[in-house]
């Protein structure tokens, strides 16, 4: 009953914030109804705009869970986006520099491990701060996703430079170094399965296990937990350290399942509409998956209708869409506990009399 | 070379000096700003547009400060009145800004062909006191947004620390229920002094685009507004603090925007990421901070 509650709610949260959304394209001259129609009927026909749903789902998964799994233990990840952008760096540079030599599936593992890596030292980096310094995770995470974009510009511009050195990307990687296309006619991607995968790994890590219990715990009441010996600082470090590695995954999926190149202000949104999916969420692993699903749709939407002749709608709506999104879903929290309350207090006056 | 350095150093630091202000007063009462990001943002866009359309730059700060406000507005009716955690709502009304912006911008001016400039406020000499060598050209050479946020900093002081509304302000973040106690409406003075911080944030970020570069672009303020927010905590959440903190932030963009335009030995990427970096290592070397006790905590009567 729970479970559905807090699903019926966000549904209908969602679904308000559209309608929203939808009325301010009245701003632009249009009418919503044929707008959402034209584009709806693009995307629902279209095989491959179908496909780009869950090729943009993917990356989304895994940094919502980085942002999710730090929550759990009442932290906040904000710096998925830099942890995102190192693992992109680690699986380009593996796949460059192993592409020719290693056959397919060892580079892939390897690749994905390289990511895994490059994201975790970084979360495990503000981890270590937050335990050791009691430094504000919140300042330290988001200041780093500025310091490692500059970084990777850096990079860019010297050592991963394409060849040709015209412009500041890396080289293409090689066909062999390509993440399996899973769903022919569209861009979807082996990378699906292993977000989904990974997404039941941490909500079985989370609820199913005793590591899972103590971050839990010290998520709940830092003190009580260390007063039942859980160290909490450890548990700040592990869990800074696997949300990084969650976040630098996607960098994996993103790099050799689409773009198979590493350019400028790559992705340079998706830290942050992890943080809103897993809002959205409400730090469930599993209901990341569908969230972020919502979030692909609305991305290949604001896209779609950006496309749509003569209209001039810009791609940018997207984020504006998101941001109403989320602010309802946030609002909507407030709504049920008020709804709740108030249906407890009247039970409690019934069962008085 | 230097006094133009320093001189530069003055200007950058105007926006986070207000910005960290406007946290101070709000953290104070219990209230992080974390949509502090998106207020600047909001308030870049608004001086600009404000100013573009009516050609005034007046009505163009003016509109910032009521676009600041009402981004204010919605993040305290969420996380005061609604009682919403301030992390989350801040993110989200960060990516709401954005989109805002975007979307408006191209309302209003469709795709333009060439880039749309507005003249920059101009910069005023104070009589007599510009005349003073090296610290006349230095401090009293500089727009109108940077001597009104000279001007906050001893008014600030005063109203935190002498003033009986200052003591409303500091008791709702340390105790909110001896303020309740005493007759004070708690959710109200967190209302309102977020109402204002947005003022303030709005006028930050209309600096970028009306008191410096004279353009928008969803870009401008690049994480600045987060600085400003770690500039309040590193400054021990006293005005005193955010004027030493934003000194050194602004020496450190003015540093990176010299070294950006002159040719150097260090990256530029190292340069531009040095702010970024400064806060990081601030925020882990600075161990004894002073936190208002009930920080980011929603306030209710029943628990």
């Amino acid at each position: 009953m729970k479970r559905f509650n807090t699903v019926f709610y966000n549904v209908a949260a969602v679904i308000v914030g559209l309608v929203i959304s939808a009325c301010l394209l009245l701003f632009m001259d249009v009418n919503p109804i044929e707008v959402c129609g034209k584009t709806l009927g693009k995307i629902l026909t279209d095989r491959y705009n179908l496909g780009e749903i869950f090729v943009k789902a993917t990356p989304l998964i895994f940094t919502s869970l980085a942002f999710a799994f730090t929550y759990k233990a009442n932290l906040f990840n904000i710096g998925a986006q830099g942890q995102f952008t190192m693992g992109a760096v680690a699986a380009v540079s593996i796949s460059l520099a192993l592409q020719d030599i290693v056959p397919t599936p060892i580079l892939l593992i390897l690749a994905l491990l390289g990511s895994f890596i490059a994201g975790a030292v970084i979360g495990a980096l503000i981890g270590l701060a937050k335990a050791k310094f009691q430094a504000n995770e919140f300042l330290v995470s988001m200041m780093s996703t500025y310091v490692i974009s500059a970084f990777v510009d850096y990079l860019l511009r010297t050592s991963l430079q394409e060849t040709k050195a015209e412009y500041l990307q890396t080289d293409a990687i090689a066909k062999s170094a390509y993440l399996p296309n899973i769903i022919s006619g569209t861009r979807v991607h082996l990378g699906l399965i292993l977000a989904i995968l990974v997404a039941v790994g941490v909500s079985v890590l989370l609820n199913k296990t005793s590591l899972g219990f103590r971050i839990r715990a010290v998520g709940k009441n830092r003190f009580a937990a260390e007063l039942a010996g859980i160290p909490s600082s450890r548990i700040y470090v592990i869990s800074f350290l696997i949300a990084g590695g969650l976040a630098g995954l996607a960098g994996f999926t993103e790099i050799n399942g689409v773009q198979h190149m590493l350019l400028r202000e790559f992705n340079s949104s998706i830290g942050s509409f992890g943080i809103g999916i897993a809002i959205l969420a409400n730090g469930n692993p599993i209901g990341c998956i569908f969230a972020s699903i919502l979030f692909g749709f609305l991305n290949v939407m604001g896209t779609t209708m950006g496309r749509l002749p003569g209209l001039s709608i810009p791609a940018s709506i997207i984020e504006l869409i998101e941001g109403i999104v989320m602010t309802c879903v946030i609002a909507s929290y407030a709504v049920r506990i008020y709804v709740d309350n108030k249906r407890e207090k009247q039970r409690i006056r019934k069962a008085g009399v | 070379m230097i006094v133009n350095l320093l001189s530069r150093t003055i200007m950058m630091s105007t926006p986070l000096l207000l910005g960290s202000l406007a946290e101070v007063y709000a953290e104070r009462t219990g209230m992080m700003i974390c949509a502090i990001e998106g207020i600047f943002l909001i308030g870049a866009w608004g001086g600009f547009v404000g100013a573009y359309i009516s050609g005034s730059l007046v009505i163009g700060l003016l509109t910032a400060v009521i676009l600041g406000m009402l981004m204010a507005l919605l993040y305290a009716f969420v996380t005061v009145t609604l009682r919403q955690q301030q992390v989350v709502t801040g993110t989200a009304l960060n990516i709401l800004a954005v989109g805002v912006c975007a979307f408006f911008q191209r309302v209003l001016f469709g795709v333009p062909t060439t880039p749309l400039q507005i003249d920059a406020l101009p910069k005023i000499a104070i009589p007599l006191l510009s005349k003073i060598p090296v610290i006349g050209e230095i401090f009293f050479h500089q727009n109108i947004l940077t001597y009104l946020a000279y001007v906050l900093i001893p008014i600030s002081m005063f109203v935190l620390f002498k003033t009986s509304l200052g003591l409303t302000i500091r008791s709702t973040g340390e105790n909110p229920v001896a303020v309740d106690v005493a007759g004070i409406n708690v959710n109200r003075v967190r209302f309102l002094t977020v109402l204002v911080a947005g003022g303030i944030g709005g006028l930050a970020g209309a600096f970028y685009t009306v008191g410096y570069l004279g353009m928008f672009t969803t870009s401008i303020i690049g994480g600045r507004g987060w600085i400003a927010f770690a500039i309040c905590f590193l400054g021990n959440w006293t005005p005193k603090g955010a004027v030493l903190g934003t000194l050194a932030f602004g020496l450190a963009d003015a540093i990176s925007i010299y070294f950006r335009t002159g040719s150097s030995v260090v990256p530029t990427e190292l340069i531009i990421a040095l702010p970024y970096i400064l806060t990081i290592v601030l925020t882990i070397f600075r161990s004894n901070f002073n936190v208002p006790a009930k920080l980011g905590i929603p306030y209710s009567k029943e628990n």
